[in-house]
């Protein structure tokens, strides 16, 4: 059984500074606070596209997942790696990730995928973040039986994280207007 | 991200990774190119390539310790793990 469940958000940023912030989303040390899961986000590799204007960047996202005592009894391990790919066009103003685990494949699959464009009512002010989950514990695989249980507990857990995401997002982008003002905070 | 997350308040590992400091330092001139020239239009060439190869070579000589390397090899993601491959005198991923 595949859990999925989207979500939308509209932030009062233009999409220039909402995408800024999503690079630097992980980085800053006083976000690394807040999003304590997020252990390591390396850049694999980057090419730019000069004729027509696109960026693409692979990342490895090591996340801190310890679970339950009886998950980590049978998965083993409470570290995950994933692999984030990210497409920026810079004449249609898209941002779009996709972010895969790569690691614990064998009980559970997880997808994440998010969109930021300008939004619709107010392209040059506001940008809309769209947001699509999936989450499947693997059929047949030791964490079978409990599937159900453990498929609402990512969900929960996720919204949760995403939650903190979009806080941190917002901050980064309040930071980046008063920078941009040529303000300290 | 962050699944099975348990609920009671784990201890936050510091980055433990060798190339914190290579990484830091071409993410900010990246972040700065972002902002600065992607987004204003100017696509003719990417920049921070001395810091870029700074921190692509700290890593490629500390991927493996990472489990990474397989794991992308499997997906048949990049090109670079492929150079990193090539240029690691480690030898080959587990």
């Amino acid at each position: 059984m595949v859990r999925a469940y989207s979500q939308e958000h509209t932030f009062k940023h233009p999409w220039e500074r909402v995408t800024s912030a999503s690079w630097r989303k992980f980085a800053d040390p006083e976000n690394k606070r807040v999003l304590s899961h997020i252990l390591e986000v390396d850049t694999l590799n980057r090419k730019l596209d000069s004729e027509s204007g696109k960026l693409y960047t692979t990342r490895a996202i090591t996340i801190h997942a310890p679970g339950p005592w009886f998950v980590r009894k049978i998965v083993g391990q409470d570290i995950c790696h994933c692999v984030e790919s990210t497409v920026v066009d810079g004449q249609s103003r898209s941002m779009q990730l996709a972010t895969r685990n790569i690691s614990m494949q064998k009980f559970i699959e997880v997808e994440e995928k998010i969109r930021y464009d300008p939004h619709p009512e107010n392209p040059t002010e506001w940008t809309i973040c769209k947001q699509e989950t999936s989450i499947r514990i693997r059929p047949f695989s030791a964490l079978a039986s409990m599937a159900e249980k453990i498929e609402q507990r990512c969900v929960d857990r996720f919204q949760q994280n995403s939650a903190k995401g979009r806080e941190v997002m917002e901050r980064i982008c309040k930071y980046l207007e008063a920078e941009s003002r040529g303000i300290k905070i | 991200m962050g699944f099975l997350r348990s609920e009671k308040k784990a201890p936050t590992p510091a980055s433990t990774s060798p190339c914190a400091n290579l990484r830091a330092a071409y993410d900010k001139c990246f972040n700065r190119w972002y902002s600065e020239k992607f987004l204003k239009g100017q696509w003719d060439k990417e920049e921070c390539v001395s810091e870029w190869n700074k921190y692509r070579d700290c890593l490629s000589q500390h991927l493996d310790d990472k489990h990474l390397a397989r794991f992308l090899e499997a997906e048949g993601i990049g090109n670079m793990i492929h150079q990193v491959d090539a240029s690691s005198p480690k030898g080959a991923p587990t």
